[in-house]
């Protein structure tokens, strides 16, 4: 290790991604002269996680991929240390030690240091194989080639070039979430082989119900993929170090030489670890994005913080909440009184052309509960369906595919509790707009000022 | 009066009693975003493929014409992924800087006015009011045959000074 340096800053940011860089932008708005440090133990200036899997396909290239420039940290005076992990953090002293050997004491400490990949047991069979026996940990199969995750940039150009050197054709993808599909569109347009190897008994279960689901899944199946459900992989055969062949549950046997592991991600809080919170639930924070430890925030994938659905503290791993949560942190931070109102689970991707949007408890049926109500539209020739789930006359819920335009007036519903009792009717229609809407709710949309969502 | 930063910034304001539904706005609005910008050569080559990025609604007799609030706190701004979707801080307009958006549509999710459309005619992106930046008046408001679109820095309802 080097020499332990020390120094000082006031504002001490961990993680540069959507929450960290929202929550410096909003420091610097109010602050115009104090120090700003932001540390990531990646190498790269700033790229949107979210866009890693156009990356990986060649849809945007390495100079598409950030959402801010270079030239942002500079304009706002903040200084990014790249490649330098935290490694620990002192509460009490209000410094935190990086891998680097570097001690850095912080007036104002933002945890926003994300997710990381859940990874699943398998066991493992082969020759040459350092890390074979059963119970291993996929993570821990440092002399396996061919297993990936991806979360991050640098998966995405480790597994580009895997694909490119190895001359992969074929590719199986465990995990049927969004992760997953994204990863399965990209490996699709780079023109492998897929199989997807989903858990549960149908993809996207997590943010769909069952008939948007076999809408995509036939969608995926057209495009060339294989979906194995209610499965999972009992073993992995390698020859000479390289994953060779994978065996399901249920004794199905698929050849495999490329596997990505995308089963899900978990709040990354290994940093305060001493902190009692269990393995899988984040940091809890209050309104103002403050954990409780005095001058320490969380903000983004690494936080529980309110669920305005279920009323209760949950890990809502979204980029939108990300950056809401670290502009109200930064201000806060800064010395402005801000609060977060909370938010709810909400998604919008293009899976092979279909755009889906999931708002809120999307699953849910009229068979859930008495006070549930579900309505629905369905034009299966043009590829869409829409769905709208209330909870006593307000919108608790809602998916779109193919016909995603104006999904967001459904947000501002849920997000402000309108009641639409006497516009049910036509509820879930693709003609459905601001006119159909109770008077009062109308009225401020028209002429009233922006709401918040 | 409207202000950011000292300077007086305008808004297009919605006076839904007069609008009759005639689409003007929406026809101009297309030409304008239009590759000749001509009204002949855009209906007869590029109409079709032009997204208005204002919208009438109409139910019987009821009508009004709705485009991009430019929202203070922009919430597509929040969930744009890509970097396209910016305010600027100087004059409050959001625009969409076509060539940076993926096409993820979560904007759409969270704009609660469903005012961002897609814009499927080449490479998938987003498309929305950037209002007709280097015109004076937005053509929505200026072909508006019965002024139910107004481009001010006072709100005309309330008359009352509001920060945008």
């Amino acid at each position: 290790m080097e020499k332990i340096t020390k120094s000082k800053t006031d504002y001490l940011i961990i993680g540069n991604s959507a929450a960290g860089v929202s929550a410096a932008e909003n420091i610097r708005k109010i602050d115009k002269t104090g120090g700003i440090e932001i540390f990531s133990s990646e190498n790269f200036v700033n790229y949107s996680r979210p866009l890693i899997t156009y990356y990986l396909s060649g849809k945007i290239g390495p100079d598409r991929i950030c959402f801010k420039s270079e030239e942002f940290y500079s304009r706002n005076n903040i200084i990014l240390n790249l490649s330098t992990a935290v490694t620990e953090i002192d509460t009490s002293r209000q410094e935190v030690i990086t891998d680097r050997g570097r001690k850095i004491g912080y007036g104002k400490l933002l945890i926003a240091s994300g997710g990381k990949p859940v990874i699943p047991f398998t066991s493992v069979t082969g020759r040459n194989n350092k890390a074979a026996g059963p119970g291993s940990e996929i993570s821990r199969l440092g002399g396996l080639e061919g297993i990936f995750t991806l979360t991050n940039l640098a998966d995405a150009v480790a597994l580009r070039r895997y694909i490119e050197e190895n001359s992969i054709s074929s590719a199986s993808i465990l995990g049927g979430g969004l992760i997953g599909l994204k990863t399965a569109e990209a490996f699709l347009e780079m023109g492998l082989n897929i199989n997807i190897i989903e858990l549960s008994g149908k993809i996207l279960s997590a943010s769909f119900d069952e008939e948007a689901s076999e809408i995509i899944s036939e969608r995926v199946r057209e495009a060339g993929s294989s979906i194995f459900t209610g499965s999972t992989i009992e073993s992995i055969r390698t020859d000479g170090g390289k994953i060779k062949q994978l065996t399901l549950t249920g004794g199905k046997v698929i050849s495999c030489e490329l596997l990505v592991v995308a089963v899900g991600v978990k709040p990354d809080t290994g940093l305060v670890r001493n902190w009692g919170i269990k393995d899988g639930q984040g940091i809890i924070v209050d309104e103002e994005m403050r954990t409780d430890v005095q001058n320490v925030y969380a903000a983004g994938d690494v936080t529980r913080s309110h669920d305005r659905l279920s009323g209760q503290e949950k890990n809502i791993a979204i980029w939108p909440l990300a950056v809401r949560q670290g502009a109200v942190a930064g201000k806060n931070m800064a010395g402005q009184n801000a609060s977060y109102r909370g938010g709810f689970f909400m998604n919008s991707v293009e899976i092979l052309g279909v755009p889906v949007i999931s708002l809120g408890l999307s699953s849910l049926e009229e068979s859930s509960s008495r006070d549930i109500r579900v309505y629905r539209t369905r034009h299966p020739e043009k590829q869409v369906y829409r769905k709208i789930i209330t909870r006593n006359s307000r919108v608790i819920g809602a998916i779109f595919i193919g016909a995603v335009e104006r999904a967001g007036i459904y947000a501002g519903l849920i997000s402000n509790e309108i009641d639409i009792s006497e516009v049910l009717g036509n509820i879930s229609g693709e003609d459905f707009g601001i006119l159909q809407l109770p008077a009062d709710y109308k009225k401020h949309l028209v002429v009233g000022e922006g709401v918040e969502v | 009066m409207r202000e950011r930063h000292g300077e007086k910034v305008k808004k297009i304001f919605i006076e839904e009693q007069y609008c009759i539904g005639c689409r003007l706005c929406e026809i101009y609005c297309q030409v304008r975003h239009s590759k000749s910008r001509k009204i002949l050569k855009a209906f007869r080559k590029e109409l079709q493929s032009i997204v208005s990025r204002v919208t009438v609604e109409e139910i019987g007799y009821n009508s009004f014409a709705i485009q991009c609030r430019h929202c203070a706190d922009a919430p597509c701004v929040d969930a744009c992924i890509s970097g396209a979707m910016i305010k600027n801080e100087n004059t409050g307009v959001v625009i969409c800087d076509q060539d940076r958006c993926v096409g993820c549509w979560s904007c759409i999710m969270v704009c609660p006015y469903g005012v961002i459309k897609r814009d499927i005619s080449g490479r998938k992106v987003a498309s929305k009011c950037d209002l007709c930046f280097g015109e004076e008046v937005p053509v929505c408001v200026k072909n508006c045959p019965n002024e139910a679109l107004k481009f001010t820095d006072t709100d005309p309802d309330t008359a009352s000074a509001k920060l945008g």
